[in-house]
C-alpha cells in the first residue's frame, strides 16, 4: 500500500551519533514514525538541556499510557515497571532520533513494543507457545475461520465487569491483544498502529478484525459461564 | 425499534423494510469496525446509515461492536504509572549525559 514509508535509509546513514551499539538501534524508531520534513537535518543535536526538556515535556506526559500498555502486554506489575523503565531510558539514550514536535506517543509506543518483543519476551514466563510474528501465519492459514461474525448480542456482555473484560483480553495471543489495546484503549489511528507495529495498514485492519472476533468469543464464553447470558431471549 | 415486530409476520405480502438476513455480514462487520474506529470513508458511513434502518443483523452487530469497545474503554481499569517509577526514571536519566 502507498502508506508504507518509502523513505530510504539515507537519513539514517547520515546519523552518525550512536555508533558503537550496532545491534540495538534497529530496535528503535528510525524516524518513520513521523514525517520528517527534511533529510538534510540528519542528526538532531540537542544540548543536554534540550534533551531534558524534550524528555520532560514530550515523553513524560505519556507515562501513564505507556505503563498501562506495558501492564496489558505483560499482565504483571513488576514486569510492566521494568519494561517502562527500559523504554524510557532507551528513549533518552536515543533522543537524537526523535524530532521535537512530532508524534512522541507513537514513537515511545514503538520502542516499548520492540523492547517487549526483543528483551522481555525472551525471559518472560509466557512460554514460547506462539511467537509474535508466527501468530499471523497461524491465523492466516485458517482464514475462512477468522472471516466470520460472532453470534452474540450486545446485551449478553453488557453486564461484564472490568476484570472479566481484562481476563478475556489477556487470554488472546499477544499480537491480537496488542492491536486491541492500541486501537480501542489508546485510540491510535490505523496509520499510527502500522508504524508502531511495522506492518501494513491492511494487516492492521485484518488483525483487528480477527482480534475482535477472538475477543467476542472469549466474552461470550465468559458471559455464559457467569450466567449473564439469557435474560429474556430464547 | 417498533418496526421489526410489525413486519416479521407480514414479510411475505409486502416488501420488507427490515431485512432479517444480511448477505454481506462479514463485510458489513468490517465496515462497522472502520466506522467505530473513525477510519471510514463518507461512502462507508452512508452505507452504514442505510443499513441501520434496513438490516436487522447490521443493527445488532453495530450495537455489539459499540458495546465491546465501551467495555474496553470505560470498564477496564487504566493502570497508572507508580510515582516511584517516575522518580526512578527521572533520577536515572540525570546520571546519563
Ligand atoms: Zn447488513
Amino acid at each position: 500500500m502507498s502508506d508504507t514509508p518509502t523513505r530510504d535509509d539515507q537519513d539514517r546513514t547520515g546519523m552518525p551519533d550512536h555508533g558503537g551499539s550496532t545491534g540495538s538501534d534497529q530496535l528503535l524508531p528510525d524516524g518513520d514514525t513521523v514525517e520528517q520534513p527534511s533529510a538534510d537535518t540528519p542528526a538532531r543535536r540537542y544540548t543536554d538541556e534540550q534533551k531534558y526538556l524534550v524528555f520532560n515535556k514530550e515523553f513524560m506526559p505519556h507515562i501513564d499510557s505507556m505503563y498501562n500498555f506495558a501492564f496489558r502486554l505483560t499482565t504483571d506489575e513488576d514486569d510492566a515497571n521494568d519494561l517502562v523503565q527500559d523504554t524510557y531510558l532507551k528513549a533518552f539514550r536515543f533522543i537524537s532520533s526523535f524530532e521535537q514536535g512530532t508524534n512522541a506517543k507513537a514513537w515511545l509506543f514503538r520502542i516499548l513494543k520492540n523492547s517487549f518483543i526483543n528483551d522481555y519476551r525472551k525471559k518472560s514466563k509466557e512460554p514460547a507457545k506462539v511467537d509474535y510474528q508466527d501468530v499471523e501465519t497461524t491465523y492466516n492459514s485458517e482464514d475462512a475461520e477468522s472471516e466470520h461474525t460472532v453470534d452474540l448480542r450486545a446485551e449478553s456482555v453488557s453486564d461484564l465487569i472490568g476484570d472479566e473484560v481484562a481476563t478475556a483480553l489477556n487470554s488472546l495471543p499477544v499480537d491480537f491483544r496488542t492491536v486491541i489495546i492500541l486501537c480501542d484503549i489508546e485510540g491510535f489511528t490505523y496509520e499510527e498502529m502500522a508504524k508502531i507495529l511495522d506492518i501494513p495498514i491492511g494487516t492492521v485492519r485484518s488483525r483487528l478484525h480477527r482480534a475482535r472476533n477472538l475477543l467476542k468469543e472469549k466474552l461470550r464464553d465468559y458471559a455464559s459461564s457467569m450466567g449473564y447470558n439469557e435474560e429474556s431471549e430464547e | 425499534m417498533q418496526t421489526s415486530s410489525s413486519l416479521s409476520s407480514s414479510s411475505s405480502d409486502s416488501k420488507p423494510q427490515m431485512k432479517e438476513h444480511c448477505d454481506h455480514q462479514v463485510d458489513c462487520l468490517k465496515m462497522i469496525q472502520l466506522i467505530l474506529d473513525g477510519e471510514a470513508t463518507d461512502q462507508q458511513l452512508a452505507r452504514l446509515k442505510a443499513n441501520l434502518v434496513s438490516c436487522q443483523p447490521c443493527i445488532q452487530m453495530y450495537h455489539l461492536e459499540q458495546e465491546v469497545k465501551e467495555l474496553l474503554t470505560k470498564r477496564m481499569e487504566k493502570k497508572c504509572c507508580p510515582e516511584q517509577l517516575v522518580a526512578t526514571i527521572k533520577s536515572k536519566i540525570l546520571t546519563f549525559s
